[in-house]
């Protein structure tokens, strides 16, 4: 196995690994602005000196030469190396700023330059907390600087497009976002205007920066120079906790995390996965925050006279939907499980109505045909087509679902998107009686007669399978209206601290919504009932799927967290196209 | 050594009325060498080992042996292979291979087919100055002609050898002249310089490989091919030898490009050469090969001759043997100023130290230009001079921060009387 030495340590490797990449992979750190591990490495920065030298070998024999003590003869290279440009070869002799004088006082020095143009308006740039040139500053960076002149000034506040803001002062040049739009994206928006230190990144004249990915140059922008249009200057970094979750606006399972502040969901930013989505994430997945915050259904909603809704209790939402299910047989009851909610979700609906007796489950897949592409936008709308196919619901069409509807007497409702996106129009749900169980105020669950609140994604933990057939799940990340100990119980694994929660001495209880998960709601329903049926939390309901439906064989939240998703065996991209 | 430069003759741009027309360049022996290589008894390595032995070290001012530099180039795969030749000159103070385009343009076509064939390449681009817009139109007639007669082309002189030609102007960056932006310039792109490895040999011109060589250099080849490697490693400096277009400039009576030998000394060409020093001024400095060499003082250039290894010895470089002179009453810090000023506003802007030490340099010689810098300011410079030197992609900063260590270590007293003192030490 060939070996390197760095900082004295020796480390075997294979292939031909980049230095930067190899230290970094093995806990070891360099500093370092421009290069991206997805993106070529420009080695423009300056940043991630070190010092390299490889063993003299003997030309003949190929050993290597010894001195007099018995160790190898190494060879230094004349100048310090970018280790981000640097191949790894056998043998080679690596010292970092931890062990070299030469290297740290590098870094300093290429730190100080940095450093010179910069506004280092830290205290009102929406980047601090989070920018790795602040870091790295307070790191390797001088204590203070010798630039006595006037610094450069560019253009602010420049609008690149609908998403995205530049300050082309804070701008050091690394170019990942010009890389990105042509190395990722593909569609080579971004280049790099002017010169020496007036330059920076920009758009052709009169162009927008339209990239349906452009937001995630904000992401990789290693100081505040592009910022996000939507989220500049709404929260601090360090006042947000931030959840690991799925996105809801596709069928890819995008990773998400999102970044809650007192019950808020303040933005949506992606997380590494390599076997989805990367370190990227579509701009229109962005804008799922608000689904989370604004136009929740907060309280059971009743109709009265005619088309009138008003706000109910909870057991007198219970009590008729109880009775209306008394009032009827099975058979007239249509039950429609959604491929926007969770295979939690739609497995409890569906276990205690089967349970009562119904037998047939539909759903109409959210398809938008031409919408996606070969990166991480696709036709499919929903998060989770795949788990509610593999739970046994069955996919129908706008017309077969119409034609169900009208003979039905009572219609069970998960999806909250029917009307909105016109499978059916409100006129077709005018005889039934319509129970819609909604995270958002819809034109669907305004036609509805009873509504029930149910939470959303960023509310309790449940898992999703994405078009490639990959299950991963979400964690609570907001609170609910009432202390829920069962979703406390999952959200302390996902916030990192308890900011806003029940648990903190500065909980807000303004920005919550009164809803319940659909398995609590349907232990209640059951119980109601007199059905046997009772759920625990959502991590038991997955351990029940998992051994009672096949396709979800050996899965379990354990599994998820620790294999970062898990591929189902099964279900592939063919049958999600057919 | 004293050496009669009056008998030397001109081949590099020797005295023909209308050179640079086809037929008289064909009438006065042009194009026989490429005849000669294409003929039988020449094959390619052959060619490359002619032009080794000749030594003809690289004109654009690194001084890397030619033929050396053309041995690096893979063995042809089937695929394109491209010369790229450097006409971007945009060193200040250099301005030799304009003479060339506007002398004698077809023995640098000449020489650059010849280098071609050597090379077994498919293309060859000539990137020119952008400013020079006389001389592109030039070089698109001179090349037009060229094919024309059939020394372009496919099956050029029924050799089977086949070749392509084409001119590209720059559009006004210094730093296209390094080579790989030239080669990012030639693609189309923003000149940035490349990370090396992998160099041009291995991939160049749209990851193909490439050889560079500069205007003046190719030049040379067809004279090597004509009157043998001995010929040529006999004219000059012996380390260093041949023809060399100087370009003098500054406060002499005759500033021009005048042909002459490797090796002369220094004071023979201000003197002699150049007519001796304007207004009959002593003189103070000299930059001997374009602005990012370093400044030598007037008073030590006794017994310096124009060739690497002499200059070297002095403390300076031959570069691009474009030479500044300057007299008794030039300001050493206006003029440092004024160079700095020049690579502040050239700096790609790609590499930290560069970007931003550029123009940070500038910005304290304005200071001190200005008479409100201190003594420390000095040390701050040098100080930045070694943040920058060899710790970028490309050779701008060393370029930039050449000329202010040099400049401020040699006339140091000068500065000084510039500068206050120091309220405090620098940090």
């Amino acid at each position: 196995m060939p070996e390197i030495f760095i900082d004295g340590e020796r480390y075997e490797f294979e292939g031909k690994p980049k230095l930067l990449q190899f230290i970094l992979d093995n806990g070891k750190e360099v500093p370092f602005f421009c290069y991206h591990p997805e993106m070529s490495a420009p080695a423009n920065c300056r940043q991630c000196y070190v010092k390299v030298g490889t063993p003299v070998q003997n030309r003949e024999n190929g050993e290597y030469e010894l001195d007099e003590d018995g160790k190898r003869v190494i060879r230094w290279f004349p100048k310090m190396q970018t280790s981000c440009s640097t191949e790894i070869t056998d043998g080679m002799v690596v010292l970092t700023q931890e062990t070299s004088e030469e290297v740290a006082r590098a870094q300093k020095d290429t730190m100080e330059l940095i450093l010179i143009n910069h506004p280092l308006d830290c205290p009102i740039c929406d980047q601090a907390g989070e920018c790795p040139l602040q870091i790295q500053t307070y790191k390797y960076g001088p204590e203070g600087s010798r630039f006595e002149v006037k610094k450069v000034h560019k253009p602010k506040r420049v609008e690149l497009g609908p998403r995205v803001t530049l300050d082309a002062e804070r701008c050091i040049n690394c170019t990942r976002c010009v890389r990105f739009t042509e190395e990722i994206s593909g569609t080579h928006q971004l280049t790099i205007s002017s010169r020496g230190d007036k330059n920076y990144p920009i758009t052709a004249p009169g162009m927008e920066f339209d990239d349906p990915y452009s937001v995630n140059t904000v992401d990789i922008c290693p100081v505040g120079a592009l910022t996000s249009t939507d989220f500049r200057f709404k929260a601090r970094v360090w006042e947000m906790n931030q959840t690991p979750s799925i996105d809801i606006t596709g069928g890819k399972g995008t990773n998400v995390d999102l970044w809650v502040r007192d019950n808020i969901v303040m933005r949506l930013t992606p997380r590494f996965n390599a076997e989805v989505n990367s370190h990227w994430m579509p701009d229109a997945a962005r804008d799922a925050y608000k689904l989370f915050n604004e136009n929740r259904v907060s309280r059971p909603t009743i109709k009265v006279d005619g088309d009138n809704q008003v706000k109910t209790s909870w057991n007198n939402a219970l009590e008729t939907f109880a009775e209306t299910l008394e009032g009827v047989k099975p058979k007239d009851v249509l039950v429609i499980g959604s491929a926007h909610a969770s295979v939690e979700e739609n497995y409890s609906l569906m276990k205690v109505f089967s349970t009562w007796g119904v037998n047939d489950y539909y759903f109409v897949p959210d398809v938008k045909e031409e919408f996606g592409d070969d990166f991480l936008l696709t036709d499919d709308q929903a998060p989770n087509t795949n788990g509610v196919k593999a739970l046994g619901f069955t996919a129908q069409s706008t017309d077969e679902i119409k034609a169900a509807i009208k003979s039905a007497k009572v219609v069970v409702l998960l999806d909250g998107t029917f009307i909105d996106r016109e499978v059916i129009s409100s006129k077709d749900i005018k005889k039934p009686y319509v129970i819609n169980l909604a995270t958002n105020q819809t034109e669907t669950s305004i036609a509805a007669d009873l509504v029930i609140p149910i939470t959303c994604i960023a509310e309790h933990a449940a898992s999703y399978v994405n078009v490639d057939g990959r299950i991963q799940r979400s964690f609570p990340a907001k609170e609910t209206k009432y202390t829920h100990r069962k979703l406390d119980l999952e959200m302390s694994e996902g916030r990192l601290d308890r900011h806003g929660t029940n648990f903190d001495n500065w909980v807000n209880e303004d920005n919550k919504i009164d809803c319940t998960p659909v398995w609590e709601f349907m232990n209640d329903l059951s119980k109601r009932l007199g059905l046997n049926s009772e759920f625990g939390i959502s991590r038991e309901i997955m351990d029940e799927i998992a051994s009672s439906v096949s396709a979800f064989d050996g899965v379990s939240y354990e599994r998820m967290d620790n294999e970062n998703g898990i591929q189902l065996t099964g279900i592939s991209k063919e049958e999600v196209s057919a | 050594m004293a050496f009669d430069w009056k008998s030397y003759t001109p081949v590099i741009i020797p005295d023909i009325p209308n050179l640079h027309e086809i037929d008289v360049y064909v009438q006065n022996g042009g194009y026989e060498s490429l005849k000669k290589v294409l003929s039988n008894d020449w094959t390619p390595e052959s060619v490359v080992n002619e032009v080794k032995a000749a030594n003809i070290r690289g004109r654009g001012g690194a001084g890397f042996n030619a033929g050396l530099k053309w041995s690096f180039m893979p063995k042809p795969d089937g695929g394109p292979r491209y010369l790229a030749c450097n006409g971007d000159e945009s060193e200040p103070g250099t301005f030799k291979d304009r003479k060339i385009f506007e002398y004698n343009p077809h023995l640098f076509i000449e020489g650059a087919l010849i280098a071609a064939y050597a090379m077994q390449v498919t293309t060859i681009y000539v990137y020119i100055r952008g400013e020079y817009r006389s001389w592109i139109l030039m070089m698109e007639k001179a090349l037009k002609d060229a094919y024309d007669r059939g020394f372009i082309g496919k099956n050029v002189l029924g050799s089977g050898f086949d070749i392509e030609f084409h001119v590209t102007g720059g559009a006004g960056a210094y730093i296209c002249g390094e080579e790989t932006s030239m080669l990012e310039s030639l693609e189309g792109k923003r000149g940035y310089p490349r990370v090396k490895p992998p160099f041009p040999a291995q991939k160049g011109l749209w990851g193909r490989p490439t050889t560079i060589n500069n205007i003046e250099t190719l030049a040379c080849v067809p004279l090597v091919i004509k009157n043998g490697a001995d010929w040529f490693s006999g004219i000059g400096a012996e380390a260093h030898p041949g023809p060399v277009l100087y370009g003098i400039s500054g406060h002499v009576n005759r500033p021009g490009v005048y042909e002459l030998p490797t090796g002369i000394p220094v004071l023979t060409l201000i003197n002699e050469v150049a007519g001796g020093m304007r207004n009959d001024k002593k003189l103070k400095g000299l930059i001997p090969g374009g602005s990012s060499t370093p400044i030598l003082r007037g008073d030590s250039l006794e017994g310096v001759n124009m060739d690497a290894d002499s200059l070297r010895e002095a403390g300076s470089m031959m570069g691009t043997a474009g030479m500044i002179v300057m007299d008794e009453d030039t300001d050493m810090v206006e003029m440092l100023w004024r160079i700095s000023h020049f690579y502040h506003h050239e700096s790609c802007g790609q590499c930290t130290p560069c970007r931003e030490g550029t123009g940070w340099l500038e910005k304290i010689l304005i200071k001190i230009k200005n008479g409100d810098g201190e003594i420390r300011d000095l040390d701050l410079l040098i100080d930045l001079c070694s943040q920058m030197e060899g710790r970028t992609i490309c050779a701008l900063a060393d370029a930039a921060a050449w000329p202010v260590r040099y400049t401020i270590d040699r006339f140091r007293d000068e500065f000084e009387a510039r500068c206050k003192q120091s309220t405090y030490a620098l940090a």
